[in-house]
């Protein structure tokens, strides 16, 4: 069984694993609106960044965004000031993951609002509202039911991909036990792991199941 | 087109189009329309599909922009463009007080489906008007009240039968205290024993004085209401007149022939 210093690593390595996925999250759901806003706007530049934002983002391995971020910023900063500069792994963590979820996340997003029928747009415009009312208080408040299963999936997918930070030295939950293993030869702790990564992707899939329905109220007959 | 009446006080006219043409790409919807409707007028446009009714009727509100021609609200000009551009440009806010003047009622109701009926008549006012949220909340009330619909105020949209949707689509659009209401084939997409229902709350905004412009296959309806049915094929105005006109004696063979297959 575990020891307590074993037992708070492992809670210490859940608390990392957490950490990033929900900054990710919602720092993706907040930016992954404007990239949305971007993509869907007539506007070519905007929606020109926006495309390339997502084309970037999600056609590169998010191991890649991960030692970009980490390893060659530094170096970027080093030959063009002269001097050097470590970035803190959590922070950087937090920086890929959010970058990387906004994509996902703006994609979902994106299909979300254009899967509100057309008439919402048109009946809000002939009453008056501007395109940002219209967007604000109509379309976007529809998104949200259609838009729960697609991110607690995303959620569930980024609690999982954070395992990546062990490569740039920090101690999430996979790496703590992978030590613990390789210390003691004991596979016990792979189990460990996996169950403390089904009890959380358990209860975030009960949790979007009640916000679903919660969403969805309004469709009830 | 000679509907212009030379004994109309000016202050009268509520809308009036100066041969309007729309075109989608190549295809040309609306090929030069003239008109003008008078203040407490009812107007029913009736022709076959794709004579470009309903196109004629976005154009109003702009749901559409017109490619050629002027619309005028109240004789004050609200769109002039030719070959495609602009040529008086309309600024926003100007565009959003003429979208409040021009109350639309769609065929497929368009109602709000996660917001309360109540919500959907008041949202509007709330956030376009942002007048005293009471005094919104009371007016809402009492539209659905005389819409018959007051008991539900706190439903959600999907539980209403599709006639109820469309009274409250219509209660909707006078919340914002329009001077004119468009009506884009309101009983369409209804059962037949929902149309009943519908046309009944028309015909009391009718009465009421409301000046109205509405696209219709309810041909009994337009020979009841209607002070004024407008035949549309083709892109063309192709007759005009008093119901008794258009309708029981059309002059035009091709009014006559479409009257048929529908009558």
């Amino acid at each position: 069984m575990l020891n307590s210093t074993q037992l708070w690593a492992i809670v210490n390595g859940t608390i990392v694993t957490l950490e990033i996925a929900i900054v990710a999250i919602i720092f993706g759901a907040i930016f992954g609106i404007i990239v949305a806003l971007g993509r869907i706007s007539k506007n070519k530049i905007a929606n020109g960044l926006s495309w390339f934002y997502i084309w970037f983002f999600r056609g590169t391995p998010l191991l890649l965004q991960l030692f970009m971020i980490f390893y060659a910023v530094p170096i970027i900063y080093l030959n063009a000031t002269g001097k050097t500069f470590q970035i803190d792994p959590m922070i950087c963590a937090f920086i890929t993951f959010s970058l990387n979820s906004t994509a996902y996340l703006a994609e979902i997003i994106r299909s979300a609002i254009e899967s509100i029928d057309h008439g919402q747009m048109e009946a809000a415009k002939a009453l008056g509202m501007n395109y940002h009312q219209a967007m604000m208080k109509i379309i976007i408040p529809q998104t949200f039911k259609r838009l729960v299963a697609p991110i607690g999936n995303e959620l569930i997918m980024l609690l999982k991909d954070t395992s990546l930070v062990s490569t740039i030295a920090l101690f999430d939950l996979l790496r703590t036990v992978k030590t613990m293993a390789s210390a003691t030869g004991n596979w016990i702790y792979y189990v460990y792991a996996a169950v403390v990564y089904l009890f959380l992707t358990t209860i975030l899939q009960v949790l979007f199941d009640k916000l679903e329905m919660k969403f969805g109220i309004y469709e009830k007959r | 087109m000679t509907l212009e009446n030379s004994e109309t006080n000016k202050s009268d006219i509520m809308v009036r189009v100066v041969n309007i043409k729309k075109k989608f790409g190549d295809l040309e919807v609306l090929k030069g329309i003239n008109f003008q409707v008078t203040r407490g007028e009812v107007i029913c446009i009736i022709g076959p599909s794709g004579s470009g009714k309903s196109t004629m009727l976005r154009c109003l509100n702009q749901l559409e922009r017109i490619t050629d021609g002027e619309i005028y609200v109240e004789e004050e000009l609200m769109d002039k463009r030719k070959n495609d551009k602009t040529i008086t440009h309309i600024d926003n806010d100007r565009l959003q007080s003429l979208r409040c003047d021009l109350g639309m009622v769609f065929q497929n109701f368009n109602l709000f489906p996660h917001l309360t009926v109540l919500e959907n008549v008041t949202i509007a006012p709330r956030i376009v008007k942002k007048a005293d949220i009471s005094e919104i909340n009371q007016r809402g009330l009492e539209l659905l009240d005389m819409i018959g619909l007051k008991e539900k105020a706190d439903e959600f949209p999907v539980r209403l039968s599709g006639g109820q949707q469309q009274r409250v689509a219509i209660a909707r659009a006078l919340a914002m205290d329009p001077k004119i209401m468009l009506f884009d084939e309101p009983t369409s997409a209804l059962d037949p024993e929902l149309v009943g229902e519908v046309l009944e709350t028309m015909k009391n905004l009718a009465n009421d004085g409301m000046t109205m412009i509405i696209v219709t296959h309810e041909i009994g309806f337009a020979r009841e209401v209607a002070d004024r049915v407008i035949f549309m094929d083709d892109g063309f105005i192709c007759e005009s007149g008093t119901p008794e006109e258009v309708i029981l004696n059309p002059r035009e063979e091709r009014t006559q022939s479409f009257l048929n297959k529908i009558l």
